[in-house]
């Protein structure tokens, strides 16, 4: 019997998290390079597997993992309905940064998702297109956008990388990007809404809807969940 | 023409009842396809649509759709052919929408008129047309409810309440939207000085001063600094414009009665036999014109008498309306007393077709009925006649 948990392969989400495992008893050896097997100490049965953050949201969307540690933005983006399909075992407390709406700092006309929504309603009129935002999260901007602040009018502009270099590439006119300190955001002359914060992300233990696996393994994940304090 | 896993019998029948229905009332049918270019989609309904939709993409890495509803591919078929106005399209057909309380693959069947001039007439008949849809399903029209609103009346109280221009167009924006439009009436009464707080005060003096050429080459300047595209997006001249507004509608103030005004007429829920008095009561002791809309609204509803409606059936319900911005006057929806499950729905929506790329803009309204739903309350007996 064994269980799987998923953690970040790379960079300081992956040392974070190898030292959040170790102060909960499990010591990880991340193997030779380029390996995504581990050797696990601590915790009979459990196998961590090295994957990409959003890789990891995916697996645990589709139940293909027990355990995964990620960013709650990549879950909140990658899953429709994160309340009921995944279990937030605990907020890790590293990886922090805000999921934000950002426009260029010259329209000094706007500082609210009221003023942004005038904007965009009037867009279509004077320009001839909607109003473009470029984002990776086209889940979380539409629900911020649509569902809390009732703006209907733009097209999202999906964007894998260097989203902030939108605006003055002329691919979009504003974006929803994540940001920890906001020092990108203005290096390229963009500003924070004043309630455009969409989300307050953080690293997160989450666990995998467990219907469909066996009582052991179910017994086994409650056990590991017990070790971060539930 | 369906497979019969996903047509009941009954819809099989209602389908052919609307068929001959349409043809009798002169609509000619308009054949669409199912896999359509999602961007006319998204660019005119919004991205809201996008979780709605089942989106995939083509090989050249364009999105396409399963046929979410016809009015925009019947419209766009419209404009690819040139066909003579006015013209009356019906349809009948799968549209696919992810829904979470039913399959995502359901008929609906509906006529789009197009181009006639005479909007009452034209709406008088898409109002009269759907109901007789629903009559011919065989759905009894005494257990309906019938609801109408009117864009139109709302534009027109807040020109006569001569509210700033940038609250109209806010306000107008978020009508349809109940939550957002009280929210909207809120900042309005409350007015909205920390609005301005986090502003320059250099720049909020120089727009309550309305120095519109010495703000533009201000965020000129900013503009040129962050090196954003000159010939794209927001220019410097609209930033500076908006903003002398912002600052003039921060600073403006819906006095009491105007609001008391504003929510009396947002209040208004009766027959439409009743909906003129109604309107008259609220207009007349505040002393507002409503000028042509209410011309627009009476004759509407006496094409809708000589269309055989009776407006005894018909509530007039003023908060009534989509906040979709293609929509411009009549809306209306029934369903069964007491349901929430829509079985016909229309509206008239003049902005679609130049949005849509018509070189001129034609006047359009159009209905369509839900028959899975239709269906589904035929077989357990609840609408029948």
């Amino acid at each position: 019997m064994s269980l799987t948990l998923a953690i970040p392969s790379k960079g300081r989400l992956m040392e974070k998290a190898l030292a959040t495992l170790d102060s909960a008893g499990i010591v990880v050896k991340a193997g030779e390079t380029r390996s995504y097997r581990t050797s696990v100490e601590g915790f009979e049965g459990l196998e961590v597997l090295l994957l990409s953050a959003s890789e990891i949201a995916r697996e645990l969307r589709d139940g293909a993992i027990d355990f995964g540690v990620t960013g709650e933005d990549l879950i909140r983006e990658t899953i429709a309905d994160p309340e009921h399909t995944v279990e937030f075992v605990s907020r890790l407390g590293f990886g922090q940064a805000n999921v934000v709406v950002a426009v260029p700092d010259s329209w000094v006309d706007v500082s609210n998702m009221e003023d942004l929504g005038d904007v965009a309603g009037a867009f279509r009129a004077r320009h001839g297109r909607r109003l473009r935002i470029a984002t990776k999260y086209w889940r979380l901007t539409q629900s911020f956008f649509t569902r809390q602040h009732g703006i209907q009018s733009y097209r999202i502009v999906e964007s894998l990388g260097a989203t902030e270099g939108a605006p003055a590439a002329g691919s979009a006119d504003i974006i929803v990007d994540i940001t920890s300190t906001g020092s990108t955001l203005a290096a390229n002359h963009l500003k924070v809404l004043g309630d455009g914060v969409i989300l307050k992300s953080e690293a997160c233990l989450i666990r995998a809807n467990a219907v469909g696996r066996d009582p052991g393994a179910r017994s086994m994940g409650d056990e590991l969940a017990k070790r971060f304090g539930v | 023409m369906f497979s019969a896993t996903t047509v009941t019998s009954t819809e099989q029948r209602i389908g052919q009842a609307l068929d001959e229905l349409f043809e009798k009332r002169g609509a000619e049918a308009a054949d669409t396809r199912i896999v359509l270019s999602a961007e006319p989609y998204l660019d005119t309904a919004g991205e809201a649509l996008r979780r709605r939709i089942f989106l995939t993409r083509g090989e050249g890495g364009e999105n396409l759709c399963l046929r979410p509803d016809f009015t925009i591919p019947v419209c766009m078929r419209h404009v690819a052919q040139g066909a003579d106005l006015p013209k009356r399209y019906s349809y009948r057909g799968l549209v696919f929408r992810q829904r979470a309380d039913g399959p995502g693959e359901f008929v609906q069947a509906g006529i789009e008129d197009l181009g006639e001039d005479n909007r009452a007439t034209a709406d008088a008949r898409a109002l009269a047309d759907s109901l007789a849809g629903l009559e011919a399903c065989g759905v009894d029209l005494d257990r309906l409810d019938v609801i109408l609103g009117d864009q139109g009346l709302f534009e027109a109280v807040l020109r006569a309440l001569g509210l700033p221009e940038g609250w109209q167009r806010r306000l107008i924006r978020t009508f349809g939207d109940e939550r957002a439009l009280e929210k909207a009436l809120d900042a309005l009464s409350k007015g909205a000085e920390d609005i301005l707080s986090d502003l320059d005060p250099q720049l909020i003096e120089l727009a309550r001063d309305r120095e519109e050429g010495a703000l533009t080459r201000l965020i000129r300047m900013r503009m040129e600094d962050a090196g954003l595209p000159p010939h794209s997006g927001r220019s410097p001249g609209e930033v500076a414009s908006r903003l002398i507004e912002k600052v003039a509608v921060a600073e403006a103030r819906l006095g009491a009665d105007a609001l008391s005004t504003l929510e009396a007429f947002l209040a208004i829920d009766c027959s439409l036999a009743e909906a003129g008095e109604r309107l008259g009561e609220v207009a007349g002791p505040a002393g507002l014109d409503l000028g042509r809309a209410m011309t627009v609204f009476e004759t509407r509803n006496l094409a809708l008498q000589a269309a055989s409606v009776d407006l005894n059936r018909v509530r007039y319900r003023a908060a009534f309306g989509r906040p979709i911005d293609y929509y411009t006057g009549l809306v209306f929806e029934a369903r069964l007393k007491g349901a929430s499950d829509t079985l016909a729905g229309g509206g008239r929506y003049d902005r679609l077709l130049t949005m849509l790329g018509a070189d001129r803009p034609i006047p359009a309204v159009g209905f369509s009925l839900w028959l899975d739903r239709i269906g589904h309350c035929l077989d357990k007996g609840e609408g029948a006649q």
